[in-house]
């Protein structure tokens, strides 16, 4: 991995703890939901200072650049958070749904 | 001072009943308000049928919703001060008299700390209360001897910030803001007794994230939160 390419991970990550931070000073963002971006953030920042740890688990698993082993943990990370987006997403509405029929319920009382 | 004491309630038809009779029949001078989680067992029901001082939420919003519940409850009708009781029974309230004096006294959180003058045993349990302890004491400088403690006492001016505001979860992390932003922080000891009915909510997996979570709260995020004027 290049230096540029390793500046450019650590600035990138240290930008997006930047916004989750923002959004928790606006009040906007949960903190139970910024800790996986957080971590994220920070293990980001581990790859781009210590690249022997991309080029380890590179050979571990017989990849030839470890610049590929960075994007293949970026994008499954990225299909992770994406499911449990979905899942929190359906239980929303249910929840949202349930709540409706309560007070419609209620209502006819 | 008018003292409300908090009882968020998930699934406890084993215990209810037995916790809020005896603060009714032995403590009549503080009020209650039993918060139900939407419990899918008789929480309600029994809550209901014993004519208590019942808010009861149609869904489970976990254990920071229903407490933000009770906050709102209490700021709108005006209490002095609030403490969080556990539904299950391990709060004792002949605590809560000594509590309501440290708020009195002018503090403005009040934690009932098992381990003020006694000894904090080597469990596994306690090793994670200790990393809680040291973090707040390194983002702090404040030595709070029990931050795992759920029995909290909170002054007016708290009641109106937890009731208002998100991120407010009833967990060490909140009261590590609250110490950063200022607030008197006070410990009284007291007991708890085991759990009699139902289920622990910790287990590995659970305690392992709520660790993490914790942790990275107080240490990254906590720094960068904004202060609130108390």
């Amino acid at each position: 991995m290049t230096i540029g390419f390793r500046l450019f991970l650590a600035l990138g990550a240290l930008f997006a703890f930047y916004v989750v931070i923002r959004n928790i000073r606006k009040s906007k963002l949960l903190i139970s939901d910024c800790i996986f971006w957080t971590l994220f953030c920070a293990f980001i920042v581990l790859l781009a200072i210590f690249p022997g740890i991309s080029y380890f688990f590179a050979g571990l698993l017989g990849i030839q650049s470890p610049v590929n082993l960075v994007y293949l943990f970026v994008l499954a990370l990225a299909l992770y958070i994406s499911f449990k987006q979905t899942l929190r997403i359906s239980e929303l509405e249910c929840k949202i749904k349930n709540i409706v029929q309560d007070i419609t319920l209620e209502r006819k009382k | 001072m008018k003292v409300l004491i908090i009882i968020p309630a998930y699934n406890e038809e084993g215990n209810i009943e037995r916790v809020v009779k005896n603060l009714i029949d032995n403590y009549p001078q503080f009020d209650y308000v039993v918060v139900n989680d939407g419990s899918h067992d008789r929480t309600a029901e029994i809550c209901y049928q014993n004519n208590f001082n019942l808010l009861d939420q149609p869904q489970n919003l976990g254990l920071a919703g229903a407490f933000q519940t009770g906050m709102k409850y209490a700021l709108a009708k005006g209490y002095d001060a609030a403490i969080q009781y556990d539904g299950d029974g391990q709060h004792r309230p002949e605590f809560i008299s000594a509590m309501a004096d440290e708020i009195a006294k002018g503090a403005d959180i009040v934690i009932g700390s098992r381990f003020v003058t006694e000894k904090k045993p080597s469990t596994l349990r306690m090793t994670g209360s200790n990393i809680l302890q040291g973090l707040i004491k390194l983002t702090t400088g404040r030595t709070v001897h029990d931050p795992t403690s759920g029995m909290r006492m909170y002054s007016k001016n708290i009641i109106r910030i937890l009731a208002e505001n998100i991120n407010m979860g009833p967990e060490p992390d909140t009261l590590a803001y609250f110490i950063r932003c200022g607030a008197k922080v006070a410990e009284t000891q007291v007991k708890m007794d085991e759990r009699i009915s139902g289920e622990s909510y910790l287990n590995l997996s659970r305690s392992v994230s709520y660790m993490l979570t914790m942790s990275v709260s107080i240490l990254l995020v906590g720094c960068f939160r904004k202060k609130i004027e108390l």
